[in-house]
């Protein structure tokens, strides 16, 4: 089986590296593909929280890297999908409590029996960075459309390169279009224009996210919300499909319709 | 520990009177996110537990303010272990092998003290209230 062991990081905090690890998780389940979520950020766990699964818990990632039980055990499935397991990182530990070595075995295991394991990683470039990445084989960079979080995106994929981490896919998020028309927000080109990656997808700012959010749903089962929708073709780029990038513009019910009825 | 059931209107709420020769700790603040309290005996803490806390005790859990976070009565095996709180409303309760979540959607709170025991080989919440609970006994 192929299999992919793809980690979703940004350096910079509160970008939007869980709830993008918890959309293209739900969406790839829902597209069919069997995925688990691997969250990594130990110490300051989320990706539970966000999936609506944190009463569930168990057993948690220190419990499997420290082989008191195998991570079948440790391992939650969604309410929602079948095919879409969360791994959750323990909450009452900090970052030391995984090595690099401990997470390449966990995904080298992960791989065998899912298509897709996606690791969250933490903020920061310190350890739970290096534990995070220590198993992957590729890289999802996210970032938002601010100086500060395009710096620190820039730093982050210097470092994936030094560890051998090449071509990262970048996803803009929380764009707002109107803003950057206005010139008061940086456009994807200016971004790309520092990052020179490959642009995965761009995801507008939504307050959908929010309200899903905190029902512990994804805004990708959201059929008519736009960041939905830009998470489901990010979804399908990832599985080799050629999307082009939605419109973006806010209003204008009509075009877009004409718009999307083109792209499909 | 048998013989401390013979003064009946004494004790309530399947607590053991005299529980054991367990300690008891006093916690008097809140424990948050991250904070873990592992103790062999009784736990009560003057304060709320939130949502990411975990309590494991061997003994019984009393929470003087509001149960969001995990606890775990009984962790040795103890089934008359408890968990009472002010506001009851955890992430997970554990009582010695049992292991309970809330059910999924709106779950309605209340503003009563509660009391969660082993009855019947299956976790129950009840309202604590001395003398309804009397008459189960």
């Amino acid at each position: 089986m192929m299999s992919e062991v793809i980690v979703v990081t940004s350096g910079k905090g509160g970008v939007g590296k869980t709830t993008t690890t918890a959309n293209l998780g739900t969406g790839l389940a829902a597209a069919g593909h069997k995925a688990v979520l691997v969250d990594a950020d130990i110490g300051l766990r989320n990706l539970d929280v966000v999936l609506g699964l944190e009463n569930r818990i168990v057993y948690d990632i220190t419990n499997v890297t420290d082989k008191q039980i195998p991570y079948r055990k440790a391992i939650i499935k969604d309410k929602r999908y079948e095919n879409l397991f969360l791994l959750p990182a323990a909450q009452t530990k900090d970052k030391t409590a995984v090595s690099p070595d401990q997470m390449k075995e966990l995904c080298d295991d992960l791989r065998q029996e899912f298509e897709y394991v996606i690791i969250d990683c933490p903020a920061g470039i310190e350890q739970g960075f290096k534990n995070a990445i220590a198993g992957a084989d590729r890289a999802i960079v996210v970032t938002t459309p601010e100086v500060s979080a395009v710096r620190d995106a820039d730093r982050i994929i210097g470092l994936l390169e030094a560890n051998e981490l090449r071509d990262p896919k970048l996803i803009v998020n929380r764009l707002r279009y109107n803003m950057v028309k206005a010139g008061d927000m940086m456009s994807i080109d200016d971004i790309l224009d520092i990052l020179a990656v490959e642009l995965l997808g761009v995801v507008p700012e939504d307050e959908m996210v929010v309200i899903t959010t905190n029902r512990g749903e994804t805004v990708v089962q959201d059929d008519k919300s736009r960041s939905g929708q830009a998470y489901r073709n990010i979804v399908r780029r990832m599985n080799g499909e050629q999307v082009p990038l939605m419109d973006l513009q806010e209003g204008g019910i009509l075009k877009k319709l004409r718009k999307f009825m083109g792209m499909k | 520990m048998e013989n401390s059931y013979k003064n009946q209107d004494r004790h309530s709420n399947g607590v053991e009177e005299t529980a054991g020769d367990e300690n008891t700790i006093l916690i008097k603040r809140t424990l948050r996110s991250g904070q873990r309290l592992h103790y062999d005996g009784n736990v009560v803490v003057m304060g709320d537990v939130n949502p990411g806390a975990e309590i494991m005790a061997s003994g019984n859990i009393i929470v003087m303010g509001q149960l969001r976070g995990v606890v775990h009565a009984g962790a040795g095996g103890n089934e008359k272990a408890i968990v009472m709180s002010f506001r009851l409303a955890p992430t997970q309760l554990r009582i010695a092998n049992h292991i309970t979540r809330p059910p999924d959607g709106d779950t309605q709170e209340t503003d009563r003290p509660e009391i969660a025991s082993i009855k019947n080989g299956v976790v129950t919440i009840e309202l604590f209230n001395v003398s309804i609970d009397r008459q189960h006994r």
